[in-house]
């Protein structure tokens, strides 16, 4: 009789579970897209801003699909030609393995009105930078009032009993990973003095963990230091957290966030306009503000002085690095950080 | 035919459960089998098949610790959550009508959260300065604040009380069956109170347990959520090994041998709880 309560039970879950998958492909009508979007901060923003303006400046509605850039990858080349959604959202990791998989479209810059707004190579043949975002080191100026400069410092005491580490999953975690390597000798195809740093630090560290994690351990005081992206800083300071950036004197690491057509879409001409609204003046410069805190790449847009960034030209001496040379190596690194912090 | 079966007792028309047998044909069974064939598949597009895969991770004594763990975990789950049910239940069966209601509604009180709120919830209690560690130090326990969250203790005490409904409905279910009157003559017999749980409840009371372990192993194991969020990344578990290697790796292959040993390993655990069950019947 209990056996009977637990099929049910399953099968109660099952069918919850694909009732959930039933509505995302049905929802499309003509005149609209379905584009990808981050979950949280990104879904938010995109359906507060650049919705309503799309539908006043196009008329085209759009509906969002919350999924993070590696599973819209994953649901793209699930989909094997069909295309999940019109639209993806990705970094420059999720990029150059979609790029290799053949998952995008062209994008005909002359469709899109506001491409001459943008500075020189951030609309290329098949993807379009809507945001930059802007990794380095962030501290509790409370528990550290003199902090880290240096990479290398958040492996002496008293910074490595209060960091959170992350490994390779994601994007921050992977380019910040780099970077502590080089300072220690490393390069992005050398990752050996990283890997032998983690090792010495292990012992020590206050949490290594998954990337969704360290905010909440921020918060919470399990650590006092930490890696991340700027609007990861500037969401945690609106809640009251005690956060402050800190550019690393090798330079803070930046990353563009791009649009892309998703191959096989059949709303290509909702889709330019999806992205013309989106690296528009209006949409950037409310995705600009808080809580969103989205760096614009519009030159017309004048930055406010919640960002960490001055102007859009410092981010020419920053960091950046080469995925096609990453994505090879990452499936390696990530099994190794596996086995080596696993304890 | 139909005639024929509707005229036969205990024969149950097929018709009548064909629209879901066959949606599960076609959503659950045949996936099953592309998942069973992507483990042998050499990429994600069938080009060709290979052992590759479950040579790599049945080879590697890393990937064998994590199957290990897995299953470890799910098992420590189930003794904690049956240590801590047992009292509950028999507190239940004992108790009046306005106290089982109370009792009942406390069980169920944290299946009305999502999980994700009542594992965010013991971050906040296992955290340095969470209660836990402030309650100790105030107390002069310890003198700096223990590390609860990314350990294993931390990760076990949140899952005891994350699956503890899981055990506690089906035993208070079978227990309150149980007639009061066998445990009363096993007393007025001189069976101690020891021997009448043991002898007594606790055989009478196993379909209950065996439904709630199997249930409380099947969620443990596959608690994603919890596993990652307090276990941390020191802790390696088969269902992040499958999320980090289909979504982030793209080695569906090695994902699809993780995801069936998973499925096999679940599966042996829910049978070796029914056969404890054929068991304990028998003798």
């Amino acid at each position: 009789m209990p056996e009977i309560s637990r099929r049910k039970l399953l099968q109660g879950a099952a069918a919850l579970g694909a009732a959930s998958a039933l509505p995302a492909s049905m929802a499309r009508a003509s005149g609209s897209l379905a584009a990808a979007i981050y979950p949280g901060t990104w879904d938010e923003a995109y359906r507060s801003v650049v919705a309503p303006l799309l539908a006043e400046n196009y008329g085209v509605d759009v509906d969002f699909d919350p999924l993070w850039a590696v599973d819209q990858v994953t649901k793209a080349r699930a989909g094997r030609g069909i295309a999940p959604f019109d639209c993806f959202v990705l970094d420059p990791g999720p990029t150059a393995a979609a790029r290799e998989a053949d998952l995008f479209d062209p994008i005909d810059a002359s469709m899109l009105s506001n491409a001459g707004n943008l500075p020189d190579g951030m609309i290329s043949a098949d993807a379009a930078t809507v945001n930059v975002q802007v990794v380095g080191l962030c501290y509790n100026p409370t528990a550290f009032p003199e902090p880290p400069t240096r990479w290398e410092q958040l492996f002496e005491s008293p910074y490595v009993e209060r960091l959170g580490l992350t490994g390779f999953q994601t994007t921050f975690g992977t380019v910040s990973l780099i970077e502590m390597a080089k300072v220690f000798g490393g390069s992005d195809t050398d990752m050996e003095p990283i890997f032998a740093k983690l090792q010495e630090a292990l012992p020590k560290v206050a949490a290594v963990t998954g990337p969704a994690g360290l905010p909440g351990l921020f918060q919470q005081g399990q650590i006092d230091l930490m890696y991340t992206n700027t609007n990861n800083v500037a969401t945690l300071k609106k809640q009251g957290v005690d956060i402050e950036f800190m550019a690393p004197e090798t330079g803070a690491i930046t990353f563009s966030t791009s649009l892309h057509i998703v191959k096989g879409s059949e709303n290509v001409e909702a889709a330019h306009q999806y992205i013309d609204t989106a690296i528009s003046a209006a949409a950037q410069s409310q995705l600009m503000m808080p809580p969103y805190n989205m760096i614009p790449v519009n030159k017309q847009v004048e930055l406010v002085d919640t960002l960490y960034i001055d102007s859009i030209d410092d981010l020419a001496d920053m960091v950046v690095h080469d995925w096609n040379v990453i994505n090879p190596q990452r499936a390696a690194w990530i099994e190794r950080f596996n086995k080596e912090i696993t304890k | 035919m139909a005639g024929a079966a509707k005229n036969e007792p205990g024969r149950v028309d097929w018709r009548l459960a064909a629209p879901l047998g066959f949606t599960y044909l076609a959503f659950f069974a045949a996936p099953l089998l592309i998942l069973l064939a992507m483990s042998f598949a050499a990429d994600d597009r069938f080009a060709s098949f290979s052992m590759d895969s479950w040579v790599k991770f049945w080879g590697d004594p890393f990937y064998r610790g994590v199957v290990y763990d897995t299953v470890r975990l799910g098992m420590v789950a189930v003794l904690a959550t049956s240590a801590l049910s047992y009292p509950i239940a028999l507190l239940f069966i004992a108790s009046g009508p306005l106290v089982r209601k109370l009792l009942i509604f406390i069980i169920l009180l944290p299946l009305l959260t999502s999980v994700v709120i009542r594992t965010f919830a013991w971050i906040v209690i296992l955290a340095r300065e969470g209660v836990v560690n402030q309650t100790l130090l105030a107390l002069g326990l310890t003198s700096a604040p223990l590390n609860l969250l990314q350990t294993e203790l931390g990760l076990v005490i949140a899952l005891t009380q994350i699956e503890m409904p899981l055990m506690l409905l089906p035993l208070v279910t079978v227990m309150q069956q149980i007639n009061p009157s066998l445990s009363d003559a096993s007393r007025a017999l001189g069976g101690s109170k020891w021997r009448t749980f043991f002898r007594v409840i606790l055989p009478l009371s196993l379909p209950g347990w065996i439904a709630g372990a199997t249930l409380v192993f099947a969620s443990a194991t596959t608690a994603f959520i919890s596993q990652t969020v307090i276990g941390g990344a020191r802790l390696v578990y088969l269902p992040s090994l499958i999320w980090q290697q289909s979504m982030v790796v793209f080695d569906w292959p090695f994902a699809a041998v993780a995801s069936v040993t998973l499925l096999v390993a679940v599966l042996s655990g829910v049978m070796l709880f029914s056969l404890l069950g054929r068991f304990a019947r028998t003798t």
